[in-house]
């Protein structure tokens, strides 16, 4: 049987098992509802919960964009000049691998609860994996491409727009994979934090409400979203990488 | 008078003239000289090789000619002027690694220096189109680099350097990586494609049988510091019988001056 | 290296103070209130409970850590050792984890409540899947010609693991293990500041709730020393373990 159908066939039993479970009495109806009231709850969730998804997606994009335009321009130039690169790469690390939630409460003191510490933490959360990715991406671009531009003529700016740009195109991409689920990721926990209105919120209080499975339908909802876009980002990714 | 040249008249009218170049390089174990007190001449449509051990600088020389790398001391003159930097209408370089741009197909990386020098879509797909049949790769055309043999993608870079239409075209070691038969057969098509095109090459090459079978004229360079050790002229006509009695008194005569080069570029 | 880097630090404390008198003491706190700020609270004086917390928090961590590097080995080991099995649900994880995992948490905290099950259940579901990542890729990267060359002398199913399959990966393992204990604690972290009772997250923000912002900066402060040693730790630990290959 080929794979897909596999996955699908597992799912599937995954469900009839959890079903029986939770009609069995097995599990807690209050704390693991039943697939079959997902489902129904996901028909009364949808009202409130599409706008607030909306309104999350929306200014994910924002903070996405953001931390594009500024992983890419930054990553070029950290990426271009070896001495920089080497002096700044342990802090770099040290900040994408350490908790940005610690600096949240501050943001949300000085912006207060809004689009904007939405924004602003999302952009953090985004811009690193894509500076990362870039600079890696530039450091990787090999030496005798921009030997063969030289010897044929290649000015300095053709040489990022003919050799540089187009080789890091695949380390661009594979940061703005990763940049999306950030970015979305950031927005997410400051709604959840600060109650600004969207998805995250939304969640949290379906949680704090002990609404199992408008709860569960929400977060399937978000889930569903965000496996989509990713998915088309691969599939975007493979269209512009048809020459490896 | 630097070697090579016949008489002083001839260092008048060559097209390249190298006079006592020297290089050196900074490595992490101090300086290095590649390259000293180089002189030669290289006149019209010849196909000069020049050979040598390996680290013997003839890369760097190529280089240089090309307008790479500056020399530090000496004075390298394309038909009498200097070359402060590379000069693709000049002097056009293929090296050893065939250098594509793997986004780019065929076609387009023929075409990328005259995309660089800003010629139109039209006309230089146009000229790039015109060299695939004498490349042997007209299927090709809009084929990646991923897709094509070692001995395809060394063709690409050749037809990249001829569609400039230089009047040098500079190669270094182009064949290096390529097995021993696909060697041969480029070094055919080679051939075919310069006396057709008429031009002055400027070949690198570390084999023998290579500089036997396709230049006009080898000049030998000494183990590192490169110098000038010998000229040897070869007046033979195309295509060559490696076989030939005259070829072996050539090869003879040539391996006698590396012989001993490149046993003293093996010593640590 | 050093001077550079010293530089831009000291460069940037020198900018925070110099940016943080200009501005509302009660937002902005310069470097010369933290550090007494630092020292009341490594004296016990701001928080005396500190210890509880900094205690709660490294347990979570742990329990957390333990649970992801066991059900990540297997579970990596299986899908990577049975490539059929891998190819079906190995993309089913990758889907899974295309999702921002703090989706997850609201409903994490609905079924393990405010207390450390929560986190720690959080801690594993982020630390979880770079250990399965690194297990399958470097199961992948061994050598087939190795394999063969220890069948032909003999060596059975286990001795092929233990003398050819582990030590081929143990490169791509240990950084495995590494970016699971970076994620197993900002999982941990990021649970305790959403929601908790207890510990280092909870007591950040407390602190920031009350305002008390000097503290809440000298907490950050401590926490990220906490989390920067551990992982610094966990770099001393990959260094050791490679030597030994």
């Amino acid at each position: 049987m080929k794979p897909r159908a596999l996955q699908a066939v597992s799912v599937g039993v995954a469900l009839l098992v959890w079903e029986g479970a939770a009609r069995a009495g097995l599990v807690d109806p209050l704390f693991v509802p039943a697939p079959t009231a997902v489902a129904i709850a996901l028909r009364r969730v949808l009202g409130e919960a599409l706008p607030a998804l909306g309104r999350t997606l929306l200014t994910a994009l924002v903070a996405y964009a953001l931390a594009v335009c500024l992983g890419v321009g930054l990553g070029l130039i950290i990426g271009a000049r070896r001495y920089l690169g080497e002096v700044l790469s342990p802090f770099l690390i040290a900040a994408y691998g350490v908790p940005k939630i610690l600096v949240l409460p501050w943001i949300i003191l000085i912006l207060g609860t809004g689009a904007a510490p939405a924004v602003l933490y999302g952009t953090l959360h985004g811009f690193f994996p894509v500076l990362l990715l870039v600079i890696g991406g530039v450091r990787d671009v090999d030496r005798s491409w921009l030997t063969v531009a030289r010897a044929f003529g290649a000015r300095p700016w053709q040489l990022y727009s003919r050799v540089i740009l187009p080789a890091i195109v695949p380390a661009v991409l594979a940061g703005m994979r990763l940049g999306i689920v950030f970015a979305l990721l950031g927005v997410l926990v400051v709604e959840m934090f600060a109650g600004v209105r969207g998805m995250g919120a939304e969640l949290a209080a379906r949680a704090n409400a002990f609404q199992a499975p408008e709860l569960f339908a929400a977060t399937l909802l978000v889930s569903t979203v965000s496996i989509a876009i990713v998915l088309a980002l691969d599939a975007l990714g493979d269209r512009l990488s048809r020459w490896r | 008078m630097p070697p090579g040249a016949r008489t002083g008249a001839d260092v008048a009218e060559a097209h390249i003239v190298v006079e006592g170049v020297t290089k050196r390089f900074e490595t992490s174990s101090g300086p290095v000289l590649a390259v000293k007190d180089v002189s030669l001449a290289v006149a019209r449509r010849e196909f000069c090789t020049i050979i040598g051990p390996s680290g013997c600088g003839k890369s760097t020389l190529l280089a240089m000619i090309g307008g790479l790398v500056p020399p530090d001391a000496g004075t390298i003159l394309i038909d009498g002027r200097p070359q402060p930097g590379p000069d693709p209408r000049r002097v056009a370089l293929v090296f050893q690694d065939p250098g594509l741009l793997p986004w780019r197909t065929a076609l387009d990386n023929i075409a990328f220096g005259l995309e660089l020098r800003g010629v139109p879509r039209p006309d230089r797909r146009r000229i790039a189109g015109d060299l695939l049949g004498p490349l042997g790769l007209r299927e090709f055309a809009e084929r990646y680099p991923r897709e094509l043999s070692g001995g395809m993608r060394q063709r690409v870079a050749i037809g990249r350097a001829l569609a400039l239409d230089s009047e040098i075209v500079l190669m270094d070691e182009p064949f290096g990586a390529l097995d021993e038969q696909t060697r041969l057969l480029m070094g055919e098509w080679l051939l075919s494609v310069w006396t057709r095109a008429r031009k002055t090459v400027v070949f690198v090459t570390h084999s023998l049988q290579e500089a036997l079978f396709l230049s006009t004229r080898v000049v030998a360079l000494t183990a590192r510091p490169g110098r000038v050790k010998s000229v040897l002229d070869l007046p033979l006509p195309y295509p060559r019988d490696l076989e030939s009695a005259e070829l072996a008194s050539f090869r003879a005569k040539l391996w006698g001056e590396i012989r001993e080069e490149s046993l003293k570029a093996m010593e640590p | 290296m050093l001077a550079p880097r010293a530089a831009i630090g000291l460069g940037v404390v020198l900018a925070w103070e110099v940016a943080a008198r200009a501005g509302d003491p009660l937002l902005y706190v310069p470097p010369s209130r933290v550090l007494p700020a630092l020292a009341r609270l490594l004296a016990l004086r701001s928080f005396p409970s500190l210890p509880e917390h900094l205690g709660l928090t490294l347990r979570e961590i742990l329990v957390a850590y333990v649970l992801a590097v066991g059900v990540g080995l297997a579970v990596g080991f299986v899908l990577g050792l049975w490539p059929e099995l891998g190819r079906i649900y190995a993309p089913l994880l990758g889907a899974l984890y295309a999702v921002p995992s703090v989706v997850w948490y609201p409903s994490l905290m609905l079924l393990f409540g405010l207390d450390a099950a929560s986190k720690i259940a959080f801690g594993f579901l982020l630390g979880v899947y770079p250990i399965v990542v690194a297990v399958l890729a470097g199961v992948r990267q061994v050598s087939r010609e190795l394999v063969t060359m220890a069948r032909a002398f003999g060596a059975g199913r286990a001795r092929v693991f233990t003398k050819v399959v582990l030590p081929s990966m143990l490169a791509t393992l240990t950084g495995g293990l590494r970016a699971g204990l970076a994620l197993t604690v900002v999982g941990v972290i990021v649970g305790e500041v959403l929601g908790s009772k207890a510990g280092l997250g909870y007591l950040i923000n407390y602190a920031y709730g009350l305002l008390r912002t000097a503290d809440y900066v000298a907490l950050v402060l401590l926490t990220l020393g906490i989390v920067l040693a551990i992982d610094g730790a966990a770099v001393l630990a990959e260094r050791r373990a490679r030597r030994w290959t």
